[in-house]
């Protein structure tokens, strides 16, 4: 039986501190957290879409979250979650069914009540069919039912791990409105520029290259919360320019590492301003190595592993990534420690032992020195992307591997990458979401179309690997389900799809009197419902 | 007076003359002195300028050899001004002597297709080829050319009119000879003088734009380049600013000595003209 008895545990916790909290004199919580006030934040970018349930990424979960929110909101407790829209929750022994008791007396910003009618249409009309990661999440769900308002239970045809489903609860189910996207084309209706949702602010306004501006919302079922007044996010797609608006006071956080890490160090010692690392535990990015399968040197297993000792990852960590980020060891980080093992082969820098093994696979040095030659397309999202690829490519040179360097903007490399496979080597960024089934397995599973960004596109395929990503996608047992991904990690390790350099979050810059910040594992992506600013 | 020495006593050409000559042997050595590959990593990263002998101008963010960046971008940004250079002064002679000598129908139709390309901003027209067609040296420079041969055609063509009228042309006729012979043979030389004082603007003018396509991450990621060590030290500019000046004084000398140049040549001619 899968229990949640712990959850509810830690549920009724915070609910009896709340009740003890109206008895006692309130003055000393209202010092502690003091109430109003306007948050400046730096936001990088204005995505297409800003609805949260039809694009789960974290790019518009920093502004939608705090307007749309979700059934069950990520935590620091050992069961990893705190409720949000659902107060509750239990699955059937069969992994066929997941019972949500709804939050009773929220309303929407309209004004409407919340119901379960709601999370049914959300779930049957938007995660399941439109969403990037419901698609997966949510793909032998069948049927909602709602017994009552505030009660939804969710059928699924085929047995289905409620561990994958909880774990992705705060990325996949942002609840919408009903009554606004009924009857209408969903992807274009207006309410995705507009939000309305539950939240503890309201969407105001969009300023096009300006800002966004949300303002507090007097009706959140939370009684005492939102803190803040309003959040204004400043567009400042200029990194440089984020950290000379925090020194100026123009903006109180910088959030995604906005602020370069080179500049951290500087920044650290203004007064006034702290570096923040917590609060990203959730949004792991990996730095992989992806592989062409297709081209008959990078076939060899023997040239993989080559490739894999020459790879100097304490100079990734150190150099590149300044000491913000941890070497990886295999295709689950290791701050995800349920299922992460060490117990995989491991590759250490070794210029001689990849020397060795290119020879064994028969491409020995050519007069001018060289092996054979490879292009390699760094993926353009991060500094660090690029230039790992910069690095990349000179520790190849060591070894005798002539790489050339291709360039590309974002919708070319995508393109390049995941569409045309004209790559032999790219060097892509995945994010690792919590649990491996949502977006890791992908990453070496075969039988996926072209096209589809952040899968394997490099013509792997591995009839065991499959066998063990498909049984475990439909283990119930958690425990069971855990050592089936420890296989994973090992296979994939022995095998090198793809090689796992490192695993980075990112950090935040923060006034000092801004409170209650990064107290959950995706704060930045949260609702910011108790966040503060210290007159 | 040789050309020479008239050219010798104009102080701003003998300054170009010298700033150029330091380049271009700095362009010569760099495979000499530093035979690896510059974008190689040496040391320590972000080592600064003077602190390590062995590395003058100090290391990057990966730490790569800032003086070996430097020698060898000199290489590129010499390579492409020139290419560029040599590749608009051909096309825009040859089209503005056609344009020129034809006249009628051709005449308008080059001239229309000059108007189109001078429409665009040169730097656009360059941006939008690289990125379609991708970066490599031969294409930044096809793409530099391309919005730079227009200046030359326009005085190409507005020599060859006075030039096509002049007696000698009109004998070249009478003797039979074929009308582009007479065109590229004796036209076309005699047009080229002004056209050429047009070379120290296109040069540094393609100096710069290079600089400007690798500065937008629009250079040939594999040769180092001045204007993508400007782009990587820009991120690092608060705390290593040598990274963006030192190849930044780099450009400026070049387009100085360019340009220096470019003057003591026009005087040296004026002068001539002027003892004419």
């Amino acid at each position: 039986m899968f229990s949640f008895s712990d959850f509810h545990r830690a549920f009724l916790a915070p609910a009896a501190l709340l009740m003890g909290l109206a008895v006692l004199p309130a003055e000393t919580v209202a010092q502690e957290t003091p109430s109003g006030g306007r948050l400046v934040v730096a936001a990088d970018s204005e995505p297409r879409s800003l609805n949260p349930a039809i694009v789960a990424s974290n790019g518009v979960f920093f502004i939608a979250s705090k307007v749309i929110e979700p059934l069950a909101e990520a935590s620091y407790d050992e069961d990893g979650l705190e409720p949000r829209l659902a107060t509750s929750w239990e699955a059937a022994d069969d992994g066929r069914s997941i019972t949500f008791k709804l939050r009773e007396g929220v309303t929407w910003h309209d004004g409407k009540p919340f119901t379960s009618a709601d999370v049914a249409f959300s779930a049957l009309q938007v995660w399941k069919p439109l969403q990037n990661l419901g698609r997966t999440v949510f793909a032998n769900l069948e049927d909602v039912e709602t017994p009552d308002d505030h009660t939804a239970v969710f059928k699924f045809s085929a047995p289905t791990p409620p561990q994958m489903i909880l774990k992705a609860l705060p990325a996949v189910t942002s609840v919408l409105p009903r009554h606004v996207y009924e009857g209408t084309d969903i992807a274009a209706n207006p309410a995705n520029a507009q939000l309305i949702g539950t939240g503890p602010f309201k969407f105001a306004e969009h300023r096009p290259g300006e800002y966004y501006r949300l303002v507090r919302n007097d009706d959140y079922w939370n009684e005492g919360q939102p803190k803040l007044d309003e959040i204004i996010y400043r567009i400042l797609p200029d990194r440089a320019a984020a950290a000379s608006a925090l020194e100026a006071d123009e903006i109180q956080l910088a959030a995604f590492s906005q602020v370069p890490l080179v500049d951290l160090e500087r920044i650290s010692q203004v007064p006034g301003l702290t570096v923040v690392t917590k609060g990203y535990e959730d949004l792991t990015y990996q730095l992989v190595v992806e592989i062409n399968h297709r081209n008959e040197i990078l076939a060899d297993p023997k040239v993989r592993q080559a490739i894999a000792h020459a790879i100097d990852r304490k100079f990734v960590v150190d150099t590149i990534f300044l000491g913000y980020a941890q070497a990886a060891t295999g295709p689950v980080p290791k701050n995800a420690t349920e299922f992460y093992t060490p117990d995989v082969p491991a590759y250490g820098f070794d210029v001689a032992k990849a020397n060795a093994l290119l020879d064994e696979a028969g491409y020995a040095r050519k007069e001018d020195g060289t092996r054979f030659s490879l292009r390699l397309l760094p993926a353009p999202f991060f500094t660090e992307t690029r230039q790992f690829g910069d690095y990349l490519r000179q520790a190849l040179a060591e070894v005798g591997i002539d790489v050339q360097v291709v360039n590309n903007d974002t919708p070319a490399h995508l393109k390049a990458v995941y569409t045309d496979h004209d790559f032999d080597l790219a060097v892509g960024s995945p994010v690792f979401r919590d649990d491996p089934a949502i977006s890791t397995t992908i990453l070496v599973k075969s039988g996926i179309p072209e096209g589809v960004p952040f899968s394997n596109q490099g013509g792997y395929a591995d009839a065991e690997l499959d066998a063990l990503i498909d049984k475990a996608a439909s283990t119930v047992n958690a425990e069971e389900r855990i050592a089936l991904y420890k296989d994973f990690q090992r296979l994939v390790a022995e095998d090198l799809p793809l090689i796992n350099v490192a695993e980075w979050t990112f950090t935040s810059v923060a006034r000092d009197n801004i409170l209650n910040i990064a107290n959950n594992p995706r704060w930045v992506v949260s609702n910011w419902a108790d966040t503060a600013i210290q007159p | 007076m040789s050309f020479l020495a008239r050219f010798l006593r104009s102080p701003e050409g003998v300054a170009g003359l010298l700033l150029l000559a330091c380049l271009l042997a700095m362009a010569l050595l760099a495979p000499v002195l530093f035979p690896r590959d510059p974008l190689s990593i040496v040391g320590r990263p972000l080592i600064p300028p003077f602190a390590d002998w062995s590395l003058p101008l100090g290391t990057d963010r990966l730490g790569r050899d800032v003086l070996a960046g430097l020698m060898h971008g000199a290489r590129t940004s010499l390579l492409v001004g020139i290419s560029a250079a040599v590749v608009a002064l051909a096309a825009g002679a040859v089209i503005g002597t056609l344009a020129g000598f034809a006249a009628g129908w051709l005449d308008e139709a080059l001239m229309r297709v000059v108007d189109a390309f001078q429409i665009v901003p040169p730097f656009l027209l360059a941006l939008a080829f690289v990125s379609v067609v991708g970066a490599s040296l031969p294409v930044i420079v096809l793409a530099i050319a391309l919005g730079a041969w227009t200046g030359a055609a326009r005085l190409a063509r507005a020599e060859v009119l006075s030039i096509r009228e002049r007696d000698y042309v009109a004998a070249a006729r009478v003797i039979g000879m074929h009308p582009l012979e007479i065109a590229f043979k004796e036209v076309l030389p005699n047009a080229l003088p002004p056209v050429l004082a047009l070379t120290s603007v296109i040069v540094a003018g393609a100096v710069l734009t290079e600089a400007a396509l690798s500065f937008l991450g629009l250079g040939d990621p594999n040769t180092v380049t001045w204007g993508s060590m400007i782009a990587e030290g820009r991120n690092v500019l608060r705390t290593a600013p040598f990274l963006s000046i030192v190849p930044g004084l780099g450009l400026v000398l070049t387009v100085l000595g360019v340009y220096l140049l470019g003057e003591g040549l026009v005087e040296a001619l004026a002068r001539k003209r002027r003892r004419q």
